[in-house]
C-alpha cells in the first residue's frame, strides 16, 4: 500500500503503532502515579477508585505491550531474513542481531514488570522497580530503531536524544490517558474538597507536561538534524514530509495543552463543571492525536531516513 | 482580512502527494572506489555505509570480468564497515554485488564496479 508516495508494510506499521503506543501507556500511567498520587489525600474515598482504574489502564497496556513485542518480533524476523518465520531464522535473529537482542531485553523488564505490578500493593519497593523497568521498556525502543545504527559517536548522542524523545512522549500521553481517567472519576465526584483536588492534580501534570514537552522538543530537534538534516531533505522525501505530519499533529496537541493550561485550569476553583468537562474533552482529544502520532512513528522508523536520500 | 485556510491548507496536501525520486543512497563510499581503475587486483574489498550493520545478514560478492566469483566467501562486518578478502582474477571490469541489513532492520543491495589493469 503507498501513501503519501511512501510504500507501506502495513501490518508492521500497525503493530509498531500499538507496540509503541501500549509501551507508552504503561510508562507514563506508572509515572503519573509517582508524581500526582501524592496530592491525593490517602483518606480520601476518591483515590482508591482512581488507584484501581490507573492499576487497570497499566495491566492492559502491559499486556498488550507484551503480545504485541511478539508479533513486532516474529514480524520483524521474516523482513530481516527475507524468508518464512522459521525457529532457526528466529534463533539467528534473537542470536546474532541488536534487533532480537534488545527485544529479549524488553520482553523480558516486560515480564518485570507485570511481576512487580502483581506485588506493588503488597511490598512497596515493588512500586519503584514497575517504574523503573517500565521507564527501560520505553527507553530501550531507541535500541531497535535509526537511532540504533547512526554510527561513529553522532550514535551515541543521537541513541541519547532518542530515549529521552521515547521517556518525553511517554510521560506526556501516558500521562493524559491517566489524567482522563482521573477527570472522569472527579466529574462524578460531589464534595467540598473537589474544586481544590482537581486544581492540585492539573496543576501537578500540568509541571510534568511542561518538563515532557522541553525534553520532546529538544530531542526532537536533535534526531531530526540527524535523521533529515536539510529543509531540502524535509520537503523533498517521503520521510521529511510524513515527519512534517507529526510535527503539525504535535503542534496541535501544544496548542490544547495551552488552551487547558492558560485558560481552563485556572477556572478549575469555580464550583461548576464547565471548566472540568472542557478540560476532560481537550484531553481526550489530545489522547486521539497522540495515538495518531504513534501510528506516524509506526510508519516514520520503517522508511529509510530524509538524510540518506537527498545528498 | 481573515485569510481563507484552503489557500494553505492545499498547497500542502500538494506537496504531500508530490512523490520525489527517491534514490536509497546507503552505500557512503568503497575501497577501490565506485568506477574507479587500479593497476592490479587489490587484496580485499571494503565498503563503508551510512549505517551500522548486522554480521548475520549482510554479504558481499565480487565477479571478475569472466563473471566468475573471486572473493572468498566470508564477509566482515564492523560497524557500518564491511570488506572481504578476493583472489587475483585478471585484468577487466569486476563487479561487487552487496547486500546489508542495517541495525534499524532496513535492508537495502546494490552493486558497482571498478577497473583492473593499466
Amino acid at each position: 500500500m503507498a501513501w503519501l508516495g511512501a510504500e507501506i508494510d502495513v501490518p508492521m506499521v500497525a503493530v509498531r503503532a500499538v507496540h509503541f503506543a501500549a509501551t507508552a501507556s504503561a510508562a507514563g500511567a506508572l509515572v503519573f502515579r509517582a508524581v500526582v498520587d501524592p496530592v491525593l489525600p490517602a483518606a480520601d474515598q476518591v483515590k482508591p477508585v482512581i488507584d484501581a482504574r490507573i492499576r487497570w489502564l497499566i495491566w492492559i497496556s502491559v499486556t498488550i505491550a507484551f503480545i504485541s513485542g511478539v508479533v513486532w518480533l516474529l514480524l520483524q524476523t521474516s523482513s530481516m531474513s527475507g524468508q518464512a518465520i522459521t525457529s532457526s531464522e528466529i534463533a539467528t535473529v534473537m542470536d546474532e542481531t541488536q534487533f532480537g537482542f534488545v527485544s529479549m531485553v524488553r520482553l523480558t523488564l516486560t515480564v518485570l514488570l507485570a511481576a512487580s505490578l502483581a506485588c506493588g500493593h503488597r511490598w512497596q519497593p515493588a512500586r519503584w522497580l514497575a517504574l523503573g523497568s517500565a521507564v527501560c521498556l520505553i527507553a530501550a525502543i531507541a535500541w531497535t530503531g535509526h537511532a540504533a545504527s547512526t554510527p561513529y559517536a553522532l550514535g551515541y548522542l543521537h541513541l541519547a536524544a532518542d530515549a529521552l524523545h521515547l521517556l518525553g512522549a511517554a510521560a506526556w500521553i501516558g500521562g493524559l490517558m491517566s489524567l482522563a481517567l482521573l477527570l472522569h472519576v472527579l466529574s462524578g465526584y460531589r464534595a467540598s474538597a473537589k474544586p481544590t483536588l482537581q486544581l492540585d492534580v492539573v496543576s501537578r501534570f500540568s509541571r510534568l507536561g511542561i518538563v515532557s514537552v522541553a525534553t520532546l522538543v529538544v530531542s526532537g530537534i536533535i534526531n531530526a538534524w540527524i535523521l533529515v538534516g536539510s529543509l531540502r531533505a524535509l520537503v523533498a522525501t517521503d520521510y521529511g514530509r510524513i515527519l512534517m505530519l507529526k510535527i503539525a499533529a504535535f503542534m496541535l496537541m501544544l496548542t490544547l495543552a495551552g488552551a487547558n493550561r492558560f485558560w481552563l485550569t485556572p477556572r478549575l476553583a469555580a464550583p461548576d463543571d464547565k471548566s472540568l468537562h472542557a478540560l476532560t474533552r481537550n484531553t481526550v482529544a489530545e489522547i486521539v492525536l497522540g495515538l495518531i502520532i504513534f501510528v506516524i512513528v509506526g510508519l516514520l522508523g520503517t522508511l529509510h531516513p530524509a538524510a540518506h536520500l537527498v545528498k | 482580512m481573515q485569510k481563507n485556510p484552503l489557500l494553505v491548507i492545499v498547497p500542502f496536501l500538494l506537496l504531500l502527494s508530490t512523490s520525489a525520486a527517491d534514490a536509497h543512497a546507503m552505500l557512503e563510499r568503497a575501497e577501490p572506489r565506485v568506477g574507479n581503475k587500479v593497476a592490479s587486483p587489490p587484496r580485499e574489498v571494503t565498503l563503508w555505509f551510512t549505517q551500522k550493520l548486522e554480521t548475520a545478514f549482510s554479504t558481499i560478492t565480487v565477479t571478475n570480468a569472466a563473471g566468475e566469483r573471486v572473493d572468498t566467501g566470508k564477509t566482515r562486518v564492523s560497524g557500518n564497515q564491511m570488506s572481504i578478502v578476493i583472489r587475483a582474477g585478471g585484468a577487466g571490469t569486476y563487479r561487487v554485488n552487496w547486500q546489508v541489513l542495517s541495525v534499524d532492520t532496513h535492508r537495502t543491495d546494490g552493486s558497482f564496479t571498478f577497473q583492473v589493469g593499466q
